[in-house]
């Protein structure tokens, strides 16, 4: 189990003072049944395909992973140093959970995977700073015909 | 474009009132909980997914109910592992450090290529330096040295910091190369405690705080030695100083 409480003192003060402020609106977008919806995962782990360009210490890029991409096939420049990297030597999917998408794409419980699934660089920005990319994203999604994104944090 | 999404500290989402987040109570770096368990990392995806369903909006923060399996069988076990192969005593000059680490890597490397072997693959190096290269690296700015020659393009500040996650990731394949487990924390604080490597990463980082870059300052201040083993591996640079007046620090 591990909370807030369950860190080191250090660390947890860190993300305490983290500025967490609302946006100005709230969008609640909608969309068809779980099992008619087309998924992609978007993960701000720092995560590339091995001869893609590393992330640098503050990046606001992104890394284009295609939707048959193997597990394998996937390395991470995070810049942070303040998470376990060791789940993710073993298995990528506990942080990028591409096989179990399949999985449930098989087992009819989504409609289908994406093309494309975009990874981040989740440090050294805030979320003002980040906007535009996340607009490019948005509009490449909808390219895919995407209508249900998995935002995954590291 | 209709989002749901994991979080990994409720305090955060909580307050940024975000729609359809499952919060899980797992460990930074394991958004969905262990590796190697499909069917809970299915679980943990499919609840989240789930959040498409059968809720009204603008905000959803669902919790999810279990813990990460491997987060409380052997636990304790795992937190007390140690790497049964005994380094040397700590250089005790900062110039030893460099031999140090260099005969820490010569005696981890029969289980890193265990590793490897039952693994199939290994971390490539993003660096592109190989890291007996990193190793001698950080020892030039530990002496002082700004700008030493490498073989790689790019600032000082991306391949010194690839370079060192390099050899940090090398350490901890090698150290689960070896007999037992050891949870995260074990492992993490094996490398950051008990290491020449680390205290060689200290020595160096430390050095570099006074680099002419301001860049490459800001990387040995913020992003070479985690926060909490701060105080041991850089006394001077504790994790007060130099705050940055926007809070962006990786």
């Amino acid at each position: 189990m591990v909370r807030l409480a369950d860190i080191p003192e250090v660390e947890r003060e860190h993300l305490l003072a983290k500025d967490c402020t609302p946006f100005d609106s709230r969008p609640w977008a909608v969309g068809p049944a779980l099992a008619e919806r087309r998924v992609a995962i978007m993960t701000s782990a720092g995560l590339h395909r091995v001869g893609d360009r590393a992330f640098s210490v503050v990046d606001l890029s992104y890394r284009v992973i295609p939707g048959n991409i193997r597990a394998d096939d996937l390395t991470m420049t995070h810049s942070s140093l303040h998470f376990d990297r060791v789940g993710f030597r073993e298995d990528v999917n506990i942080v990028f959970p591409i096989d179990r998408l399949r999985e449930l794409e098989d087992e009819g419980v989504i409609g289908s995977v994406a093309d494309y699934h975009y990874s981040l660089m989740g440090a050294g920005w805030l979320p003002h700073q980040i906007e535009p990319t996340m607009r490019e994203l948005a509009r490449l999604l909808r390219e895919d015909a995407v209508d249900a994104v998995c935002l995954v944090p590291v | 474009m209709p989002t749901t999404g994991i979080s990994l500290v409720r305090e955060h989402t909580l307050q940024m009132q975000l729609p359809r987040f499952l919060w899980v109570p797992f460990a930074l770096g394991r958004p969905f909980g262990a590796s190697n368990e499909p069917d809970f990392q299915r679980r943990v995806l499919r609840s989240a997914l789930e959040l498409f369903e059968g809720h009204d909006g603008p905000v959803v923060l669902a919790d999810f109910p279990d813990d990460a399996p491997d987060s409380t069988a052997n636990d304790e076990e795992e937190a007390i592992w140690a790497c049964p192969i005994s380094f040397h005593p700590p250089a005790e000059k900062l110039a030893d450090l460099v031999t140090a680490t260099l005969e820490e890597i010569e005696r981890l490397a029969p289980w890193h290529e265990i590793y490897s072997q039952r693994r199939g693959m290994v971390a490539v190096s993003a660096s592109g330096l190989d890291r007996e290269r990193v190793v001698k690296i950080l020892g030039q700015f530990m002496a002082g040295e700004t700008s030493p020659e490498v073989e790689v393009d790019g600032p000082i500040q991306e391949w010194l910091r690839l370079g060192c996650d390099d050899l940090r990731t090398w350490y901890l394949e090698a150290a689960q190369g070896q007999p037992g487990r050891g949870s995260a924390t074990a492992l993490r604080d094996w490398f950051w405690c008990d290491t020449a490597a680390a205290r060689l990463i200290g020595a160096a980082a430390r050095r570099l705080l006074e680099h002419p870059d301001p860049v490459v300052q800001f990387l040995a201040a913020r992003a070479l030695v985690p926060r909490e083993y701060l105080p041991e591996l850089m006394p001077v640079a504790d994790a007060s100083e130099g705050e940055a007046k926007e809070d962006s620090r990786p």
